[in-house]
C-alpha cells in the first residue's frame, strides 16, 4: 500500500509487511525516521494558492476548479499543521475585499427604491449562499481552529461581521435601504400593494446582521406614528364615528398581518401599541364627545360592541363609562321634567331601560361596572323630580292591573310588572307610592275593577319582597277586609233578620272596611233615599250584634249602585254612583226639578253636586237634558228627565267620575304623605335623642339620614329639630351649643 | 364688704350693715307708691329717671331691672330692691349713677352680657306663658342692648323682611347672640351645617345674595 501522493515523493516511512507464514511471532521494530518529515517550504502558499482560487470563484460564482473534497483536506492539511490562524486571517481578508467591493458597487446606484432593494437583496442572498459554500470547504478550520481558539468567531458569523462593517460604513447605502423599506411600508399603507418578499428578505438580512433594532426599527416606529398621527387626525375630521371606529379596527388588524409576514415578531408589541396610542388613545375623549350620544339613540349595537372593544384595549372603559352616565342622566332628565309626556313618561321609561338592558349585553359583554354605572345614572335621574315618578308609576299599575286590559297575557303582565319593579327600586320616596297605590287598590277593590285577584296578589308579593312586610301589611289588610265581607254578607243575607225586615225592591252589597288599612275618606253628609237608610239601618243592627264595641261609619263618596230606570223605550240598568244615583231618584216624583230644588233635597255639597250634573247631562249618555244647554252648570239651571233616551246596551255605565282622580284628591294625597313625613321625622328625632341622651348636631343629623327613608333636607329636618325644641322635647347644651340634650 | 366684678348679674344678697339696710330701704321709700309701699310703679320709675339724669329707654334702666331681677316691666317690688341695689352697695340717689356706671362695666363681661341677654327677652315677654317676642318688640329690644354689633342693621332689616316667621322664640334669640359672637362681619366662617337655627341660616342666605 502506498501513501496518498499528498506528501511528495521522498521520505515517508516505508513499512512494508513481511509476509511471514506461520511461526513464533516476529517482532517489529518501528524506527522514527531520523529526519523529522519536514513539509515543503511553500506547501503553505501553495495550499492557499489553491484555496484562495477556490474562493474567488465562488465569489465570482464560477465554477471552481478543484473538487469540493480536495478543498477540504488542503482546509485540513493546513490546520492539522498549525496554521489555521495564518489561513483565517487571509480568509478573511479575501471576504473583507469582496463583501466591501460588493457593497461599494451600490452606491450612487438606482434611485427607485425598489430596484435598489432588489439589487441590496440580491448581494445579500449571494453572500449568504456563497459564505455558506465557503463554510463547507472550510468546515475543519471552522470545527476545530476556531472552535479551540476563543475570541475568533466562525466563518458564518465572521461574514456578517463583514458585511455589517462595511454596510454600516457606508452610511448612505443602510440608509437608502431603510429608507426604501419604509417608503414601501407607507405604500402598502395606503393601500397598494408591494413585494412583499422583497421586504421580508431585507428585515431578515436586518435581523442577522443584528442591524434590525437600531437601523430599522427605531425610524419605523416613529414613521408609524407620525403616520397614524395625521391619520387619526384627518381621519377624525373627515369620517364620523361609526366609520372610524371601523377603520382602527382594519388597520390594527393590518398592522398584525404586517408583523406576520414579514415583519419581525418582536416589534409586534411595540408597533401595536403606537397604533392603539395615535389612532384611538388621543382620541377617546373626541370619539366619545362626538358619536357615542348618537350611537346610544340610534341603538347601534354592533358599533357599541366595536367601541367597546377598542377602548378596553387602551383601557379607556372609564371613560366610556362616565359617558354612558352621562347620556343616560341627561335624556332621563329630559324624560323627567318635560310635563307633557307625563302620561306617557312610564312606558318610555320602561323602553329606555329594556334598550340599555340589550346594549349592556349585546354591546357591553355583561360588563359589571357598566351595569353599575346604568344603575346609578337611572336613580340620580328618576328622583331628580320629587314625587311625580312614583305616583305616575303607581298609577301605571293601576291600569295594567284594572278591567279592561284587553290583550296581555298573564305572562306579558307579569313581565311587565317585574320591569316596573326595577324602576320603582330606584325611586327614594317611595311613601309617595305607597300612598298613590293604596288609593288605586282600594277603588279598584271596591268598585269590583280588579282585573285578577291572582295578579293584585301577586304584585304584593313582589312589593312584600321588595321593601318588607312593613310596606304590604295594610295592603294585604285590605284584602283581607274584601274576603271577609263577602262571608259576612252572605251570612247577613241568609239570617232571620234579613230575610223578614229588610226593603223589597232594593239588593245591597256591603264592605265592611277596617279604618287602618284603607285610605282616609272624608265623610260626607248626604240625604239618602228612604230605602237606602232602612237598609243600612238593620245591616248596622245585625253586624253590632256580632261584633259589639265597633264603630261603623258611611262611606257614601264610595258607593255606587244599579239603577232601573223605565225610559220611553223601555227599561235600562244605569250603573252609577250613590249621589247620581239620590240625584235621579228625586226625578221618581217629579219630571222636572231647578238646581236649587236638587241641592237642598240631595243634601249634595255645591262642588260635587255640579259635577254629579254634570255627568248625567253634559256626558256621553244623558240621562237628563239641561236648560239651558252648556257644560256648566249654573245656579239657575233646570234639569229634566230624558225619558227619550237611545242606547243600545241594556246596561249603561254612567259612572266614570269616581274612577278617575281629581286634581284635589292627588294634591290631598302628596300633602297627606308630606304631613307623614314630618311626624316620622319627629319620631325619629325623638326616638334617637331619647337613647342618645345627648348628641351633637352633625351626628344627629347623620343619624337622621340614615333611617329616614325618604328623600328630605337638612333645613327640613333642622325646623323639625327647632319645632321640638320649643315643645320642650329637647333642649341646646347650654355649655355647647352645637350639642342637643333629651328633655325627660 | 366686697366689691369688684361678681360672676352672676342677679343681684345677690351680701352682709350688709343696719345703717346700709336703713338707707336702702329709705331710698325705695323716695318713689314708692304712694298706696303700696312694697312697690314702686311706672310714675316712680320716671321720678328716678329724672333725678339720675337717664331717659326711662336707656339701656341702663333694663341693665338696673337685671340687676334686681325685676319681674315686671317698669315696677319694682322693695325685695328685688333691696337685692339690687344691696349687691351694688348703692344707698343713696346720688351714689346711682356711679353704680350705674359700674353697672355697665360689669355687664359687657361676655358670661355676664349672655345673662342679661337673655334676661331681656324674658322681661319683654309680658303675657302670662309668653314664649315668643314679635318682631316688632325684638327689634327695639336688639337696638337697645347690642347696638353695636354690625349684624345688627341686616339682622334687623331681613327680619322684617321674611315672612315666614312672626316673633323670636327664646332659641333664635340667643342663637343670635352666638351669631354675633361667633361670626365675622364679612360672614366667611360661617358654617350652615351646624347646628344654628334656621332663621339664622336664611339671615345669611340673604344677606350673601
Amino acid at each position: 500500500m502506498m501513501p496518498a501522493s499528498g506528501f511528495g515523493g521522498a521520505g515517508g516511512a516505508n513499512l512494508a509487511l513481511k509476509r511471514s507464514s506461520a511461526g513464533p511471532p516476529k517482532k517489529l521494530v518501528i524506527k522514527p525516521f531520523k529526519e523529522k518529515p519536514k513539509l515543503p517550504a511553500d506547501f503553505e502558499e501553495r495550499t492557499w494558492a489553491k484555496l484562495k482560487e477556490a474562493v474567488t470563484a465562488v465569489h465570482a460564482k464560477q465554477p471552481v476548479a478543484c473538487s469540493l473534497e480536495e478543498l477540504y483536506r488542503a482546509v485540513e492539511d493546513l490546520c492539522v499543521h498549525k496554521l489555521g490562524s495564518s489561513l483565517y486571517a487571509r480568509l478573511q481578508q479575501v471576504c473583507d475585499v469582496h463583501i466591501a467591493a460588493r457593497l461599494r458597487s451600490l452606491q450612487g446606484r438606482a434611485a427607485d427604491p425598489v430596484i435598489f432593494l432588489s439589487l441590496m437583496d440580491a448581494i445579500w442572498q449571494d453572500h449568504c449562499s456563497q459564505m455558506l459554500t465557503i463554510r463547507s470547504i472550510f468546515l475543519y478550520l471552522d470545527r476545530t481552529y476556531v472552535i479551540q481558539t476563543s475570541g475568533v468567531r466562525s466563518l458564518w458569523d465572521l461574514g456578517l461581521q463583514l458585511f455589517r462593517t462595511h454596510l454600516e460604513s457606508g452610511s448612505e447605502i443602510s440608509r437608502k435601504v431603510v429608507a426604501g423599506l419604509l417608503s414601501l411600508l407607507e405604500k402598502e399603507r395606503q393601500g397598494e400593494a408591494v413585494d412583499r418578499i422583497l421586504m421580508k428578505n431585507l428585515l431578515r438580512m436586518f435581523t442577522s446582521l443584528q442591524m434590525y433594532t437600531d437601523y430599522f426599527e427605531k425610524p419605523f416606529l416613529e414613521r408609524t406614528t407620525s403616520f397614524y398621527a395625521t391619520e387619526g387626525v384627518r381621519y377624525m375630521q373627515q369620517t364620523d364615528v361609526p366609520e372610524y371606529l371601523l377603520h382602527c379596527d382594519t388597520r390594527f388588524q393590518e398592522e398584525s398581518e404586517r408583523c406576520a409576514h414579514y415583519l419581525d415578531p418582536a416589534t409586534r408589541k411595540a408597533l401595536i401599541s403606537v397604533v392603539e396610542r395615535e389612532l384611538l388613545e388621543r382620541h377617546t375623549q373626541a370619539i366619545l364627545e362626538k358619536g357615542f350620544a348618537a350611537l346610544m339613540a340610534a341603538h347601534r349595537l354592533p358599533d357599541l360592541k366595536r367601541m367597546h372593544t377598542l377602548f378596553a384595549r387602551v383601557g379607556r372603559l372609564d371613560l366610556m363609562k362616565a359617558a354612558l352616565s352621562d347620556y343616560i342622566k341627561k335624556t332621563g332628565k329630559d324624560l323627567i321634567m318635560d310635563e307633557e309626556k307625563d302620561a306617557d313618561m312610564v312606558n318610555l321609561l320602561l323602553e329606555s331601560k329594556l334598550k340599555l338592558d340589550t346594549i349592556l349585553v349585546e354591546s357591553f359583554s355583561r360588563n359589571e361596572t357598566f351595569g353599575n354605572a346604568i344603575k346609578d345614572s337611572f336613580e340620580h335621574f328618576i328622583n331628580l323630580r320629587a314625587n311625580r315618578p312614583a305616583e305616575l308609576i303607581a298609577k301605571f299599575i293601576d291600569a295594567k292591573l284594572r278591567t279592561g286590559n284587553k290583550g296581555t297575557s298573564e305572562e306579558e303582565l307579569e313581565m311587565t310588572l317585574d320591569r316596573v319593579l326595577t324602576l320603582f327600586r330606584y325611586i327614594q320616596g317611595k311613601d309617595v307610592f305607597e300612598a298613590f297605590y293604596k288609593k288605586d287598590l282600594a277603588k279598584r277593590l271596591l268598585l269590583g275593577k280588579s282585573a285578577s285577584i291572582d295578579a293584585e296578589r301577586s304584585m304584593i308579593t313582589k312589593l312584600k319582597t321588595e321593601c318588607g312586610s312593613q310596606f304590604t301589611n295594610k295592603l294585604e289588610g285590605m284584602f283581607k277586609d274584601i274576603d271577609l265581607s263577602k262571608d259576612f254578607m252572605s251570612s247577613f243575607r241568609t239570617s232571620s233578620t234579613a230575610r223578614t225586615e229588610l226593603p223589597t225592591g232594593i239588593e245591597m252589597n256591603i264592605h265592611v272596611l277596617t279604618q287602618g288599612y284603607w285610605p282616609t275618606y272624608a265623610p260626607v253628609e248626604v240625604n239618602l233615599p228612604h230605602e237606602i237608610n232602612k237598609y243600612q239601618d238593620i245591616f248596622r243592627e245585625f253586624y253590632l250584634s256580632k261584633h259589639s264595641g265597633r264603630r261603623l261609619n258611611w262611606q257614601n263618596s264610595l258607593a255606587h249602585c244599579v239603577l232601573k230606570t223605565h225610559f220611553d223605550k223601555g227599561v235600562k240598568e244605569l250603573s252609577v254612583s250613590l249621589f247620581q244615583t239620590i240625584v235621579l231618584m228625586l226625578f221618581n216624583t217629579s219630571d222636572r226639578l231647578s238646581f236649587q230644588h236638587i241641592h237642598e233635597a240631595t243634601g249634595i255639597e255645591d262642588k260635587e253636586l255640579r259635577r254629579t250634573l254634570q255627568s248625567l247631562a253634559c256626558g256621553k249618555v244623558r240621562v237628563l237634558t239641561k236648560e239651558p244647554k252648556g257644560r256648566e252648570v249654573a245656579d239657575t239651571d233646570e234639569f229634566i228627565f230624558h225619558s227619550q233616551l237611545n242606547e243600545k246596551l241594556y246596561r249603561i255605565k254612567v259612572n266614570s267620575i269616581q274612577l278617575k282622580e281629581t286634581i284635589e284628591e292627588n294634591a290631598a294625597t302628596t300633602e297627606k304623605v308630606f304631613q307623614d313625613r314630618q311626624y316620622q321625622i319627629d319620631a325619629a328625632v325623638v326616638r334617637v335623642m331619647k337613647t342618645r341622651k345627648t348628641l351633637s348636631h352633625t351626628l344627629l343629623i347623620s343619624e337622621l339620614f340614615k333611617q329616614l327613608q325618604f328623600p328630605i333636607r337638612p333645613a327640613d329636618l333642622k325646623k323639625r329639630i327647632e319645632s321640638l325644641i320649643d315643645r320642650e322635647y329637647l333642649e341646646r347644651d347650654k355649655a355647647n351649643p352645637k350639642v342637643y340634650n333629651y328633655l325627660a | 364688704m366686697r366689691r369688684g366684678t361678681k360672676r352672676s348679674g342677679v343681684g345677690s344678697a351680701s352682709s350688709k350693715s343696719g345703717k346700709d339696710v336703713e338707707a336702702i330701704n329709705a331710698f325705695f321709700k323716695e318713689y314708692s307708691e304712694p298706696d303700696d309701699a312694697e312697690l314702686i310703679g311706672p310714675e316712680g320709675v320716671e321720678k328716678l329717671c329724672a333725678d339720675i339724669d337717664v331717659a326711662p329707654s336707656d339701656v341702663r334702666l333694663l341693665m338696673l331691672a337685671f340687676k334686681m331681677n325685676a319681674a315686671k316691666m317698669g315696677y319694682f317690688t322693695a325685695v328685688e330692691w333691696r337685692n339690687g341695689m344691696g349687691s351694688m352697695n348703692c344707698t343713696s340717689v346720688q351714689k346711682l349713677s356711679k353704680c350705674l356706671a359700674t353697672l355697665e362695666m360689669e355687664v359687657q363681661q361676655t358670661v355676664v352680657f349672655r345673662e342679661f341677654f337673655k334676661y331681656a327677652f324674658t322681661f319683654c315677654c309680658t303675657e302670662p306663658r309668653q314664649k315668643t317676642l314679635d318682631i316688632e318688640t325684638a327689634s327695639q329690644m336688639l337696638q337697645i342692648v347690642m347696638p353695636n354689633s354690625p349684624h345688627l342693621e341686616p339682622f334687623l332689616q331681613f327680619i322684617q323682611d321674611q315672612k315666614e316667621y312672626k316673633a323670636l322664640t327664646m332659641d333664635q334669640w340667643q342663637g343670635f347672640l352666638r351669631f354675633c359672637e361667633e361670626t365675622l362681619p364679612d360672614l366667611s366662617n360661617y358654617d350652615e351645617s351646624q347646628a344654628w337655627p334656621l332663621l339664622i341660616d336664611n339671615f345669611v342666605d340673604w344677606k350673601r345674595a
